[in-house]
């Protein structure tokens, strides 16, 4: 166990899209509870400059964290070739919705205007539903 | 011999020509339908099984138990069924009216407002077969169909030839996508794929309503007027247009008041319509039928004194409120689906599922009884994403019980 363990990693905020994605809509009937479904689910995408500022490895894991909850999940590079800095995409799972506000009174939770900080987990592991 | 063909029931799109192979009373395969629908109707990783407290129990004990919480809980909560047939929701509405209960489905948080405005006769509507037949320009305003609904492009919206459609999407029909990020439809949409920053979509929208009336269209973010008076341009010039609404649009306006100000608007100056994009094959459904019992759609509570309505009935606030005593979820996931701090006061409260599927409430749940998949095991009808009646047959023969019979025996064990 090096110094290093001891220090705080680093948080930068972040806000989160979520979206639709077919395989991962799939693996929730097929594999429900299972390693593919974990694997589409417990991820957070981010930009390739905010990858690089912040210093993550792709698919280290991060903690994911915000007054509602604090999740473990694996972070990789987005696809998308246009820049989004400061955004990152996560589909709809019970990871993201942990972090998700619904104390407006309206009975509409927040989806799609998640903000939270990402840090590295070191050796955290992803969190784990009993799904 | 003649090819029959099947519903799927994987979402709200009810895609009606499915083929089927059957072998041992089980479907060996699912042609036609999507990765979701196949998935749905023959891939259920882990079937549900009746438990009470995590034990294993026969149906008629687990029918026996969760009918005795319904009947000894002052405030329950019958929630879900858009997985359900017609027949189911009707009888759950009917067990609502017996115990006093709240009644509420996803649409809660979901398309509700939109079902509301179109029952309302706010917003104008039409079929997926209009769509097919006459749309020649369509709008996925926060929606990601091919992800989401994977034939609605190829079966419906953009792909197919139409009566008067007969050049199909080469040249006949143009499809423009509005969203915050580069789906796979917007990569369909190619050069008519408009990017808009997270909660912007009420100032576009404004925007457009400019730009159709002959003014100078601004927003804050990086869009020029001559991009929005291009894309004004192009929905004015339609001769059958359609906006199919997805949740991205939906989240992000904090009432429906400027959709249908942009509805009315396209109609003044074109022909619009629009048709939400419904998850669940039969949620849509659940609206109607409690619509037309209630005149509400949703997040209803039946009293001797009448039924009330409001937020205080949905489901989020029922649980974040502590208003409720005990819950019957019906083909659904809200330990998956709601905010982890809403979810969790599930675990408080004594929880009845029924599910074909294992799922992470059947999980936590006091009763967990296990139900057959519509439109696999049992037929009905359901409403579509477009409020088009579709009736479907069952795909293979089943002993075992649908969500109607179950709830039926619910109640009568009350």
């Amino acid at each position: 166990m090096g110094f290093g363990q001891f220090l705080a990693a680093p948080e930068y905020d972040l806000k989160i899209i979520t979206y639709r994605d077919i395989f991962q809509n799939t693996a929730l009937e097929s594999s429900r509870g299972g390693e593919e479904y974990l694997n589409r689910s417990a991820v957070i995408k981010i930009d390739v400059n905010d990858m690089k500022k912040m210093g993550f490895k792709e698919k280290s894991n991060v903690i994911l964290k915000n007054s509602f909850a604090r999740v473990v999940v694996s972070v990789q590079l987005s696809e998308y070739e246009e820049a989004h800095e400061g955004i990152a995409y996560m589909t709809n799972s019970p990871w993201s919705n942990a972090l998700v506000s619904a104390d407006d009174g309206t009975g509409v939770p927040k989806f799609k205007m998640i903000t939270a900080t990402i840090s590295d987990a070191k050796d955290e592991k992803i969190t784990t539903y009993d799904i | 011999m003649e090819q029959e063909y099947y519903v799927c029931t994987g979402c709200a799109l009810l895609c009606d020509d499915i083929e089927i192979e059957v072998t041992d009373n089980k479907l060996s395969k699912v042609n036609n339908a999507c990765l979701k629908g196949v998935a749905r109707l023959k891939e259920c990783a882990k079937p549900a099984e009746c438990k009470v407290d995590g034990s294993n129990v026969n149906i008629d004990d687990a029918i026996k138990e969760a009918s005795s919480i319904l009947k000894n809980a002052p405030n329950p909560l019958i929630f879900g069924m858009g997985n359900s047939t017609t027949g189911a929701q009707k009888k759950a509405i009917e067990l609502a009216k017996r115990t006093n209960a709240y009644i509420d489905d996803t649409s809660s948080f979901c398309q509700g407002p939109v079902i509301e405005a179109i029952l309302g006769d706010r917003i104008r509507t039409c079929t997926l077969d209009e769509v097919k037949d006459y749309a020649d320009v369509i709008v996925y305003w926060g929606a990601d169909p091919s992800n989401s609904h994977p034939r609605h492009l190829s079966k419906y919206t953009y792909f197919p030839r139409g009566k008067e459609r007969q050049r199909g999407w080469e040249e006949d029909r143009t499809a423009i996508c509005i969203d915050v990020r580069k789906s796979d439809t917007a990569i369909i949409c190619g050069d008519k794929f408009y990017q808009i920053p997270p909660q912007a979509d009420e100032e576009l929208i404004d925007a457009l309503v400019s730009a159709l009336s002959g003014k100078v269209p601004k927003v804050s973010f990086g869009m020029g007027p001559k991009k929005i008076l291009e894309l004004a341009n192009l929905l004015k010039k339609a001769k059958f247009g359609v906006v199919c609404v997805g949740l991205g649009l939906i989240y992000s306006l904090s009432d429906i008041e400027p959709l249908v100000k942009l509805m009315n608007k396209l109609n003044d100056v074109s022909n619009f319509h629009l048709i939400p994009m419904v998850g669940q094959f039969n949620m849509r459904g659940f609206d109607h039928n409690l619509h037309e019992e209630t005149g509400y759609i949703n997040r209803a509570r039946f009293q001797e004194s009448g039924v009330e309505h409001g937020p205080q009935c949905s489901i989020v606030e029922l649980l974040r409120t502590k208003n409720v005593d005990a819950a019957l979820v019906i083909g659904s996931d809200p330990m998956s689906s709601l905010p982890g701090s809403i979810a969790k006061e599930l675990l408080d409260i004594p929880v009845i599922t029924i599910d074909p599927c294992m799922t992470m409430t059947s999980k936590k749940a006091k009763v967990a009884i296990a139900s057959v998949t519509s439109g696999a095991e049992c037929g009905g009808t359901a409403i579509r994403m477009d409020g088009v009646e579709v009736e479907f047959k069952p795909m293979i023969p089943t002993d075992s019980l649908s969500d109607e019979e179950i709830l039926s025996r619910i109640m009568e064990a009350l």
